[in-house]
């Protein structure tokens, strides 16, 4: 919670004084928080670990990009948080059937194939990648992303802390045990899944907007959902602070790698992730807290 | 039609089924006795056919002899993997857990690695080089000799490791760690011997396929995650740990995907394969995952 709240006066002061590389940053660090917590919303209250998030993303920046011009900006973005979701709700029933690992590779091919689908569309309608003009000025989008990252991280803290968030808890402990106690297990996984694809959603159409350039193959680049999972998992499923810790370590270290070396930048992610799957299961939430505890 | 019936195209789809079939056998053999979906599988066809590819060009060594070597050179990694995880797992039951939770992601973290390890050693650059490209014909089929080699090898592996499994002693004592793992062991079974055998087989098959791929595609640091997909697609639809109807069902996949893309065009054979992927995903009852948990 305060750390939610001391990002948002730190994102509210930056627009003030900072400059424009900053605002890049504090873009990103914002992004990737209100990404994080989404994807928490759904995979650390159940277990069913997401790879696939990306689509949510890409389905946001498709509709914002075919949005713009016609429709207020805000409006557009409204519309792509919405379109995700919808997305989800359609989806989200046969897919939450499917457990485990299944699971994770269903929702990481699911996420490709639309991809591929998109990606035909364009090729079909003879654009190769879509420029837009008449963006928000960067303030304005950077105010957008901070507001997302701050609802994503109450959002995320509401769950957790609600009867809705108990019911998500007992189905990632036991799900047929939850079932037969009476939770309604399919309905309360269907309504965190559209929970958590409306922000990424909404992040997909700012991102856009930021860029002012679409191409299907980055909007749905695979890297976005692996990068979620592991600021995520590497920050802390079991509190809310984590996916923030998560996040903000990672982007940074994207700042200081992904410019000059992609691939180093990637192998460092790949091989934290597996370090704290394996060693250090709480995450970084998990270290603080401990060190707390002990100073 | 008369393209549809001509025996060039039944080439074209023996040779990528044969393929197929080689890819998932490796894959199936793992996920059968250790109970793992190796995501990372398809980079080790990557890696075999980088291993070939260097081979060629710096040492003159042909594709043929590169076969052995990339063999050796997976079974060595499913070597290092088993000792350096497995066994650990074995002694501790919390690590064992958290890794079967995780498993997917876990590996899919090892894949990102590999894959960026390979961009970052040998660049992005598609490399290729030429071997056996003179063209056979033969009664109106016109062949490639690499083509027919590849054919000819990975269809001579997949029917090997099937009689293998049917009549040799070691064979039977695989079969029974995937049917019944528990009274495998009751009955005399080295359980451990088999799951370290089984995993250096299934990574040294990958290399084999690696080495066929290498002879008539492009080779980058990014080509395995489709041969990922597909050895799924291939497992799923032929049964999990079913070795013989998943060698059948990567020549039926050949066979889908040859005349899909001839009745359409080359630009749908990603949306084929995902659209597979993600349907028998959907379809598959959940029933597969729990089975793999009880065992």
């Amino acid at each position: 919670m305060i750390l939610g709240v001391a990002l948002a006066v730190f994102g509210a002061a930056v627009p003030a004084f900072g400059s424009p590389y900053l605002m890049g940053v504090v873009f990103q660090v914002a992004m990737w928080i209100a990404l994080a917590q989404s994807w928490s919303m759904l995979s650390a209250t159940t277990g069913y670990l997401s790879l696939g998030h990306a689509v949510f993303y890409g389905v946001g920046a498709y509709v914002c990009v075919l949005l713009t011009g016609t429709i207020p900006f805000e409006l557009a973005l409204l519309a792509a948080a919405a379109a995700a979701a919808l997305f989800a709700a359609l989806v989200g029933m046969p897919v939450l059937r499917v457990r485990g690992p299944y699971f994770v590779i269903l929702t990481y091919g699911l996420s490709e194939l639309v991809r591929h689908v998109v990606m035909r569309i364009e090729s079909a309608l003879g654009s190769f990648g879509r420029m837009i003009f008449d963006v928000p000025a960067t303030e304005v989008l950077l105010w957008w992303m901070v507001g997302l990252a701050v609802l994503a991280t109450l959002g995320a803290y509401a769950i957790r802390h609600s009867r809705f968030g108990a019911g998500l808890a007992a189905i990632r402990e036991d799900e047929v045990a939850a079932e037969t106690v009476g939770v309604p297990v399919t309905r309360l996984k269907l309504l965190a899944f559209i929970a958590s694809a409306a922000i990424p959603g909404a992040v997909g159409g700012l991102a856009l907007l930021r860029t002012s350039y679409f191409e299907p193959a980055q909007a749905f680049d695979p890297v976005i959902s692996f990068t979620i999972v592991t600021m995520a998992l590497v920050g802390g499923t079991e509190t809310v602070r984590g996916p923030i810790l998560g996040a903000v370590g990672f982007a940074l270290l994207s700042e200081l790698l992904w410019s000059s070396l992609p691939q180093l930048y990637m192998i460092v992610l790949g091989v934290t992730l597996i370090a704290f799957i394996l060693f250090v299961p709480r995450g970084l939430s998990g270290l603080v807290g401990r060190i707390g505890r002990a100073g | 039609m008369d393209t549809l019936l001509s025996g060039q195209l039944l080439f074209a789809a023996l040779v990528s089924g044969s393929l197929y079939a080689l890819v998932a056998l490796g894959l199936n053999l793992v996920y059968g006795t250790l109970r793992l979906l190796n995501i990372a599988h398809g980079d080790l066809v990557m890696i075999g056919a980088y291993t070939a590819f260097w081979a060629i060009s710096l040492l003159a060594i042909p594709p043929v002899v590169s076969l052995v070597i990339a063999a050796a050179l997976c079974a060595l990694l499913g070597w290092a993997v088993y000792a350096g995880l497995f066994r650990r797992m074995l002694a501790r039951p919390d690590l064992a857990k958290r890794v079967e939770a995780n498993s997917l992601i876990l590996f899919y973290g090892i894949s990102v690695i590999l894959q960026n390890l390979a961009a970052l050693a040998f660049t992005s650059t598609s490399r290729g080089y030429q071997y056996l490209d003179t063209v056979i014909t033969w009664q109106c089929v016109s062949m490639t000799g690499n083509r027919l080699l590849s054919l000819g090898v990975a269809a001579a592996v997949c029917f090997g490791t099937l009689l293998f499994l049917r009549f040799h002693l070691f064979g039977w004592s695989l079969r029974a760690v995937i049917q019944r793992r528990e009274a495998a062991q009751v009955v005399g079974v080295n359980l451990n011997r088999v799951q370290m055998l089984t995993i250096c087989a299934g990574f040294a098959v990958a290399g084999v396929a690696g080495v066929l791929v290498s002879m008539t595609e492009q080779i980058t640091p990014f080509m395995g995650f489709p041969f990922t997909i597909v050895a799924f697609v291939v497992i799923i639809i032929g049964g999990l740990g079913n070795i013989g109807a998943g060698v059948l069902a990567g020549f039926c996949l050949g066979l889908v995907e040859t005349y899909g893309i001839a009745l359409t065009s080359p630009g749908y054979r990603s949306i084929l394969i995902y659209g597979l992927f993600v349907g028998v995903l959907l379809l598959r009852p959940e029933g597969i995952f729990t089975k793999a948990v009880r065992s």
